[in-house]
């Protein structure tokens, strides 16, 4: 494992010096992977199957299979729990683990994940706390990161001072700091000093750079400054600034309309159309080109070009006419409840987690409105919460389908038992056991005897037994013989064949008790597997009943727990669903109120543009006849 | 309303993911370029905005939509997130919706937790441990083979036949031990073959085999296949080891 060469490059290096083999306060030390279960618990988050890393990881531990890697399995774990949204559960286990004897190093870069989790979950007093957890000296990178992310929790939580007294006296790398200004120059415009931005975020808005991040950075800063400058009346600062920003980019929309309405403060409606024809071009999707249809005929009216802007308005309102209808089929669908199971069908790979981003939209008619409202992100949460609740109600679904597979085991297993209890019963009840260690012990007491009285017969083979048995016949007959020259022949000659006899038995006497005791090691071999055999058999007659029901029992109470759980997933998926469908028709509605209100505005002037029209030709008329007086002129309110 | 601005690397998903897998294996942070990359693989840039990030145009006051002119502002302020009518019918309040967050983790918990119960009661119904055979896999470096299958084979029956995807490689080549083979067998003497095919040295195809006698006892047995690179001869090395 890459691991262990790791550990052996650090074991090389304090053998080689004594700096280097002082603990590293950034670092744990290396793994060593020294319980199998460990790294199977870390193959599956390399595959990045979190789901299943933690059951395992939590079944594990439930057999005690890692003893040798408790703390990282707990570390682990908690990190485990943040990826998959359970960032309260990840705080909770942090918060105990985190304990002095944790590298300082470790320690702070869990605190400020945590800190990120917890700030872009929205829980801002939690991720306040997290971050300033965070202690000691931080590399660069990891120092600008914390500084800029403790920025963004005191400006989302409405302190602008304290943010700006943070990012005032912060200084970082470059990048980073380009950030920090536009955050300090957008904390100063919200606590009502622009004459102290303006120089922040110009400064901003001038830097030099080719990569597109900065670009739309430098494009925000002079944006956000434009626009202040607008609202607070000074159109003549406003202009360079708005001028600043590139007119292909993200915010060029919103910048062509600041210039417009900048010209306008200053009287130039005819500069002022210049921008916003341009935008009356673009994607009717965006803000800023929806009020341009009514800038632009408002400029024409102002120019006395009342043909012209007539003609605008009612091209404003047959769009906005139009735009309307899309929206509320788009609206209609969302709430049929269908929107978030076709977002993600379109998912590919991965079905859950935290650190998850969507990839594409459905091709529906009101997708074009969901980048917008997938933009937000409360409805980006909300729709990971959602991805999770689908897949967990799968996995239910999976596991209630097995638990089915797993009772009839179960039942099967009990009818087998049964089937098969009488033979055991009987087998145990014979003593067989017994009644073989008695004969082993008769064996053994039988060689040993004839060992001791070197009874060499008794060892021989059949055929040898069978003839020493003929000669002790025939001894006896010769012994009750009468006596003769014959009868002492026959004696000599089965002396003879019995001493030929004794020698071999005699000869092959030791290697046979040899392999007789031999046999009788064999013999215990065999014995005491039959013997754990036996004891095996006896326990699972005693246990078998009490695991099966123990495991029915578990089983049983699985069930209702999954049960329980599918009911809860259905209730929580469908109240998270109709808030998402909230948040998205929510932002549609306010997209149809913003096209109402124009409708209203569109409407109101055409009005006027045609009542002062009669109103001309009537004084024309009038002035033909001498007693008739003029009618006042109207001011347009667009 | 002014939004605050992030950097894009600011808390990319990914990249935070795999710096807590560091974390916990104590390895160093990775560099910026890793979230750049999962920022770039996002089609749209509004769905790819980091979260708390900034959408186009958030950067300038909210009031831009409705111009700044008085003249042209809308009639009505628009309606902030959270305190929509759903869809369902009921609205959900900002303090349900934290309220929904909380109920959400507590569900996920529940069921990670009744999760590890039901893993636990299959393996100990399935795969008691008296007569439970783990088989692990573990690699080393790999730079002389890259792992394509493995075949194993215990008393002369294949029990396992496992084909690996590059990632699954690349977890065994981080650190990660796959289970491969999960059974159970009597007590007693068993051979374990296994069977390695893939790509040896000069991308040459190389299949080679191991074997173990083992014993089985009362408890359960882990197996562990190690593929290690023996820097020396410039090959792989396969070998098993018995964990007693």
């Amino acid at each position: 494992m890459r691991l262990l060469v790791l550990m052996a490059a650090v074991a090389m290096l304090a053998t080689q010096s004594v700096e280097a083999a002082r603990p590293n306060p950034e670092k744990l030390p290396p793994t060593h992977i020294r319980d199998l279960h460990y790294g199977d618990v870390l193959f599956y988050v390399y595959t990045d199957d979190d789901f299943e890393a933690i059951t395992r990881l939590n079944a594990y531990e439930h057999w005690n299979l890692l003893p040798h890697h408790e703390p990282e399995a707990q570390l682990l774990l908690g990190g485990l729990y943040l990826s998959l949204g359970l960032h309260n559960e990840a705080g909770a286990r942090f918060e105990k683990l985190l304990t002095p004897d944790i590298p300082i190093g470790v320690r702070n870069r869990a605190w400020f994940y945590l800190a990120q989790v917890w700030y872009a979950r929205g829980y801002l007093e939690r991720a306040e706390h997290a971050i300033r957890e965070v202690q000691g000296t931080l590399t660069p990178a990891l120092d600008a990161e914390k500084e800029h992310l403790l920025a963004n929790i005191l400006l989302r939580q409405g302190r602008f001072d304290d943010a700006i007294q943070l990012l005032r006296g912060w200084n970082g790398p470059a990048d980073w700091m380009a950030y920090a200004r536009f955050n300090l120059g957008v904390a100063l415009i919200r606590a009502g000093r622009l004459s102290e931005a303006d120089p922040v975020l110009s400064a901003v808005g001038t830097l030099t750079s080719n990569k597109e991040e900065l670009l739309a950075l430098k494009d925000r800063a002079n944006l956000a400054l434009g626009f202040a400058y607008v609202q607070a009346d000074k159109p003549q600062q406003a202009l360079p600034v708005l001028g600043r920003v590139r007119l292909k980019g993200p915010y060029s929309n919103k910048a062509l309309l600041g210039t417009g309405w900048a010209d306008a403060a200053l009287g130039d409606y005819r500069r002022a159309l210049t921008p916003w024809l341009e935008l009356r071009d673009r994607n009717l999707l965006d803000s800023a080109v929806q009020e341009s249809y009514l800038a632009v005929p408002y400029a024409f009216g102002k120019l006395a070009a009342n043909a012209q802007a007539a003609q605008y308005y009612e091209s404003a309102l047959e769009s906005f006419d139009a735009e309307d209808g899309r929206l509320d089929l788009a609206i209609t669908r969302i709430r049929d409840g269908k929107m978030l199971d076709a977002i993600l069908d379109k998912e590919q790979g991965k079905h859950y987690g935290w650190f998850w981003q969507l990839q594409s939209l459905p091709e529906a008619p009101e997708s074009r409105y969901l980048y917008a409202v997938l933009a937000g992100h409360d409805f980006q949460e909300g729709l990971k919460n959602y991805r999770d609740l689908v897949y967990l109600g799968h996995t239910l679904e999976h596991w209630s389908g097995s638990m089915e597979a797993l009772g009839d085991m179960i039942d099967t297993r009990g009818r087998a038992y049964a089937e098969r209890l009488p033979r055991a019963d009987a087998l145990l009840a014979s003593g067989a056991a017994d009644e073989l260690q008695r004969r082993r012990e008769e064996l053994a007491g039988r060689l040993n005897s004839v060992a001791a009285e070197v009874d060499v017969a008794a060892l021989g083979s059949p055929e040898e037994r069978e003839q020493w048995g003929q000669i002790q016949r025939i001894e006896g007959l010769l012994a009750s013989a009468p006596p003769g020259k014959e009868t002492d022949e026959y004696r000599e000659r089965l002396r003879l064949v019995k001493g030929v006899l004794y020698y071999h038995l005699d000869e092959a006497f030791r290697a046979r008790v040899w392999q007789q005791r031999r046999a009788i090691k064999d013999l215990d071999l065999a014995l005491v597997e039959a013997q754990n055999r036996w004891v095996r058999v006896q326990h699972a007659r005693k246990s078998v009943p009490a695991n099966t029901g123990e495991f029915s029992a578990r089983i049983a109470a699985l069930q209702v727990r999954i049960e329980a759980l599918q009911a809860r997933l259905v209730s929580t998926q469908q109240r998270q669903n109709g808030y998402l469908a909230g948040l998205a028709v929510a932002q549609l509605q306010e997209q149809k109120e913003r096209l109402a209100a124009y409708r209203v505005q569109a409407r109101f002037e055409l009005a006027s543009m045609y009542d002062r029209a009669q109103d001309t030709e009537q004084t024309h008329k009038a002035n033909d006849a001498p007693a008739a007086a003029p009618a006042p002129a109207t001011e347009p309110k667009p | 309303m002014l939004h605050v601005a992030h950097p894009r690397r600011f808390l990319a998903p990914r990249a935070v993911a795999l710096r807590l897998v560091a974390l916990a294996l104590g390895m160093l942070i990775l560099a910026p370029s890793m979230s750049a990359r999962a920022q770039s693989a996002a089609v749209p840039p509004a769905i790819a905005a980091p979260a708390g990030s900034a959408a186009p145009g958030a950067a300038a006051p909210k009031t831009s939509a409705a111009s700044p002119a008085p003249q042209a502002a809308p009639a009505s302020a628009p309606a902030p997130a959270g305190t929509a009518v759903s869809a369902g019918g009921a609205p959900e309040s900002a303090t349900d919706t934290r309220g929904l967050d909380q109920d959400i983790q507590g569900l996920k918990k529940d069921v990670v937790d009744l999760n590890r119960d039901l893993f636990v009661l299959e393996e100990e119904l399935l795969f008691p441990a008296n007569t439970q055979v783990a088989v692990f896999i573990s690699m080393d470096v790999g730079d002389f083979f890259l792992l394509d299958a493995v075949t194993l084979k215990i008393d002369q029956k294949e029990v396992a036949n496992y084909l690996y995807t590059p990632r699954e490689v690349e977890a065994l080549a981080k650190g990660g031990v796959q289970r491969l083979y999960l059974g159970n067998l009597k007590a007693g003497q068993h051979e374990l073959v296994a069977f390695f095919s893939g790509q040896g040295p000069h991308e040459r195809d190389y299949r080679r085999g191991a074997t173990l006698k083992f014993e089985k006892g009362i408890g359960a047995k882990y197996l562990e296949l190690k593929i290690n690179d023996r820097q020396r001869r410039q090959q792989p090395e396969f070998e098993i080891k018995d964990w007693e």
